[in-house]
């Protein structure tokens, strides 16, 4: 199924639902293609190629959008996705009133970004990467058993929305990423395991050499790794860990969860919630975002904010639901996910200060790195921010990092953490998260509670 | 779907190299949801999806494409371009195709799908109504019904030819508690392979005055200490440790590249003698049951350990190839856009002999786990951790003040040696498991037991 085939169903299927009685209705469709290969020991063992697409429709009726999504896209699936849209509607009775919306300056939205590069990521290409990446893990140190996992995948993803008021909006994207993880024996005998990714639109961007120095990091830094005492510690968050822990509750920060009593930062908004060294911007065109995002999934113009400014709320993410709920503006975050429309954030960046990651160990002079942290699907309270969880690091001594550390829990409460940031490092990294990506230093906070084995030294 | 002359011409195309075999798989899926907020319909979808997955293998070198497309030349074509990408020495054979065999583990009376969701929304109404005026802790209620029917199709060039038709339908309560700045939340989420005749017996008012209990004690519980301690995992969903623990390094994906620390443990003790489990893919009804695999092979009902031994591992066609063994007809996907691999379905502890009650009086300072949230497991390290949402503190053989925000973290190999009492209370329950052929639908359980010694990672020394 191509861009044009599915442009001239979604036209009709929007005429249809204005002629079945719908008030306003619209239709999205995507189209996923991705190729991936695996490698295991010294061979490709697995390749992946695919092409995938979904047509969603949605309408309003009475003030209630009912939803139904296909992939077949004929004459049988307009009846079919118009009948069960509308008896959708039939059962629905929210309160708040939903919006087809359509910019009259900016109907015919077109934004496209596919890369020249990408026509690089091909099987041969792959292949020989992963090859010498797999060898180049394996010939680090010989404590390491095996290369466990080493994937290289690349996907590009067309958009298309059409709808009843005449938005006719467009967008796509690509990427490429590669991702490893080794296993290795460390001198007890027990197994260490860790890995490394990379993301990014231009396989010859890829560095290995850097690549592999943090790889060995992050594996041969855990080996003589143990628990330590319980207690309250000073802690440096990694810019991974950071990314990771920041992402879990950065749900709160949207109006819909707000305005249902599902956030604790409602009515927040212009107060002062985290430490005057955090701000926390969203740049939808951020240079660096592989990904960039000028507009919605509801066809508003998305724009560049602060959302904590110097540890002050600045503003929630809104959706045209949402802000019209609020009396207000939306400020293009509303994007598609499973059936519906809800915030989401484009390209997000915690603004770095000015401390090396070594210069932030010398600020807490006795403490706790934490690397990794697991169990964040499970161990997380994201309404009322409590956490514990699984976690591993190295403690910090005088000034510098000393022993790994694992089987330690860390736990506190979301809320605090961000209140308790002493500093901010000027280590970026980059994950994917929402419709783009999460850029975090490191940071520095002033007291976690540390759960080990207090039998430990 | 595809007839059987085109997907016998989609092997053929597949097998145009050298790969020594080829499998189509077809499903088509329809869904329906409705979901509920304060008594609010905020949410009804409808859904329909279908796509094919062809996978090559060539001893073990893999290819797997798949397309939502379900034009045939789309299909020949990546086909092609799969035969071209397979790593083998020689042209493999196709067997002669086997009448087409049909399979359920669903047992239905009324089919979900032709149920108004009107009636869904009546019948959550109920939910919300109760649990709003339970108590003025109770601020929120979220509820939902979900259901879907799969239908898959495998065909493959050992002549397997197998079509398999479940019907899932779920259940979801969430009460919040608010006190303060504090919310806490009761939830369950009952999962079958019945039909709507499940939720009409369903006693949704005792559950969700249950999870209204659970979210006010929750609200207004201190926290869980942090200390290594003995610690009590009640029925049920406590059987996610053994899920996580134990299962995920039993199956072949991790076992078969010597990424677990099971690996070559065959007839080894492995769990203390008083721990027996199973991972039983044929219980009729079941969330996590089926009756063929997504590999077209029949499911089984396998011991894994028996008396602390460990008597078998969860294998699908690739891993078998690499454990020089056979399938266990535990392959599965989430869908087509997943190659197949081993995945555990209904995984518990058997019963053991002890009198739940006498666990805890026998228990003179620990932790009871009453309700356990999700976790994960590293199966290279042994590591994992998962999370208490309602727990109780044991003093003296008694069950005192309950606790909130507790972690248990561990080491598999290790947690499995150190249970010491086994309850005769099994049971089962639904939830989802996520892993490298995406998200399927699981049960776990347990009777109550008692492991000698976990860290429990709470927020008070």
């Amino acid at each position: 199924m191509d861009i044009k085939t599915a442009e001239k169903f979604m036209e009709k299927l929007v005429k249809a639902g204005m002629e079945y009685g719908f008030e306003e209705c619209e239709a999205c469709f995507a189209l996923d293609s991705s190729m991936s290969i695996d490698i295991l020991n010294g061979e490709v063992s697995s390749y992946e190629n695919s092409a995938t697409s979904a047509l969603s429709f949605r309408g309003l009726k009475n003030g209630q959008m009912g939803y139904c999504s296909t992939n077949i896209l004929n004459d049988d699936s307009i009846g079919f996705l118009l009948k069960s849209a509308m008896e959708n509607c039939e059962v629905l009775n929210d309160e708040d009133p939903q919006f087809i919306y359509c910019d009259e300056n900016n109907k015919e939205l077109y934004y496209s970004q596919l890369s020249e590069a990408y026509s690089k990521n091909t099987y041969n290409a792959f292949a020989e990467l992963g090859l010498k990446l797999e060898k180049a893990i394996l010939a680090l140190d010989s404590r390491i058993d095996a290369v466990d996992y080493l994937t290289i995948s690349c996907g590009t993803g067309p958009f298309l929305i059409i709808n009843s008021k005449g938005l006719h909006s467009y967008r796509d994207n690509d990427g490429m990423s590669i991702m490893a993880a080794a296993r290795a024996t460390d001198s007890d005998g027990s197994v260490k395991s860790g890995g490394h990714y990379w993301i990014g639109t231009d396989i010859d961007e890829f560095d290995m050499d850097k690549f592999l120095a943090k790889f060995q990091e992050n594996l041969l830094g855990k080996m003589g790794a143990k628990s330590v005492k319980s207690g309250n510690y000073k802690a440096v968050l990694t810019p991974e860990a950071f990314n990771q822990f920041f992402s879990v509750f950065f749900g709160n920060f949207f109006a819909t969860p707000m305005q249902r009593g599902l956030s604790l930062l409602a009515d927040k908004e212009g107060t002062k919630i985290a430490s005057e060294v955090l701000t926390v911007k969203e740049i939808p065109m951020y240079e660096d975002a592989r990904t960039k995002i000028p507009f919605d999934d509801e066809g508003v113009l998305t724009t560049e904010k602060a959302i904590i400014d110097k540890g002050v709320f600045a503003t929630a993410l809104y959706d045209l639901k949402s802000a019209y709920k609020a009396g207000r503006k939306s400020t293009g975050n509303g994007f598609r996910g499973g059936a519906g429309v809800s915030e989401c954030p484009t390209n997000l960046i915690v603004e770095p200060g000015n401390k090396s990651f070594n210069e932030l160990l010398e600020e807490v002079g006795d403490g706790i790195i934490l690397t990794d942290l697991s169990g964040l699907h499970a161990g997380v309270n994201s309404i009322s921010g409590d956490f514990s969880l699984l976690c591993e690091g190295y403690l910090i001594e005088n000034g510098k990092k000393g022993r790994p550390v694992e089987q330690i829990t860390v736990a506190g409460n979301f809320y605090e953490v961000i209140k308790e940031i002493i500093s901010v490092g000027n280590d970026i990294i980059n994950l994917p998260a929402g419709d783009g990506e999460f850029f975090t230093p490191s940071v520095y906070v002033g007291t976690l509670a540390i759960s080990g084995d207090d039998s430990s030294n | 779907m595809f007839n059987d002359q085109d997907c016998l011409r989609i092997l053929e195309q597949a097998m145009s190299t050298t790969a020594d075999f080829a499998e189509v798989f077809q499903e088509v899926k329809e869904q329906k949801s409705v979901s509920l907020l304060n008594g609010q319909v905020i949410k009804a979808s409808t859904g329909f999806d279908s796509g094919t997955g062809i996978r090559l293998l060539a001893g073990t070198n893999s290819v797997y494409v798949y397309s939502s497309d379900n034009d045939l030349e789309v299909l020949l074509k990546l086909a092609k371009e799969a035969a071209a990408a397979i790593k083998g020495n020689d042209k493999g054979q196709i067997e002669a195709l086997k009448d087409l065999c049909r399979t359920t583990k669903s047992t239905i009376a009324i089919d979900p799908m032709n149920v108004p969701k009107k009636d869904m929304v009546d019948f959550l109404k109920q939910s919300s109504d109760f649990a709003l005026n339970y108590s003025p802790l109770i601020t929120q209620v979220a509820s939902s019904i979900a259901s879907s029917k799969r239908t898959t199709k495998v065909i493959n060039t050992k002549g397997v030819n197998a079509e398999e038709s479940t019907n899932r339908i779920r259940l979801s309560v969430e009460t919040i508690a608010t006190k303060d700045n504090e919310k806490q939340s009761g939830r369950v989420a009952p999962g079958t392979m019945r039909g709507y005749e499940f939720i009409n017996e369903y006693p949704l008012i005792d559950k969700t005055r249950e999870c209204c209990d659970t979210a006010i004690r929750m609200v207004n519980a201190g926290y869980a200490p942090s200390a290594k301690m003995p610690v009590i995992l009640g029925n049920a969903f406590g059987g996610v440790i053994f899920h996580e623990a134990c299962g995920h390094a039993l199956e072949s994906t991790s076992v078969g590249i010597k990424n677990s620390y099971f690996t070559d443990m065959l007839g080894e003790q492995i769990a203390s003698s008083i721990v027996s489990a199973r991972d039983n893919a044929r219980i009729d009804g079941e969330w996590g049951s089926y009756a063929t695999d997504d590999e077209g092979n029949t499911s089984s009902d396998l011991l894994l350990i028996e008396n602390g031994i460990l008597k078998n591992y969860l294998v699908d066609e690739l891993g078998a190839r690499r454990m020089n063994t056979k399938p266990t007809g535990c392959s599965r996907r989430q869908n087509y856009s997943y190659a197949p691999t081993s995945r555990m379905s209904n995984t518990y502890i058997c019963n053991g002999e002890s009198d739940p009650k006498d666990i805890i009086a026998n228990t003179e300072y620990g932790l009871y786990a009453t309700q356990m949230g999700g976790g994960s497991v590293d199966t290279s390290t042994g590591d994992f951790n998962f999370a208490v949402n309602e727990g109780f503190m044991v003093r003296n053989g008694k069950i005192a003040e309950p606790v909130r925000g507790a972690t248990l973290i561990g080491k598999g190999q290790e947690i499995l040696k150190n249970i010491d009492m086994v309850g005769n209370d099994l049971e089962l329950s639904a939830g989802m498991c996520g892993s490298v052929s995406g998200s399927v639908p699981v049960t776990v359980g347990q009777p109550t037991i008692r492991v000698s010694s976990i860290l429990v990672g709470g927020r008070e020394a």
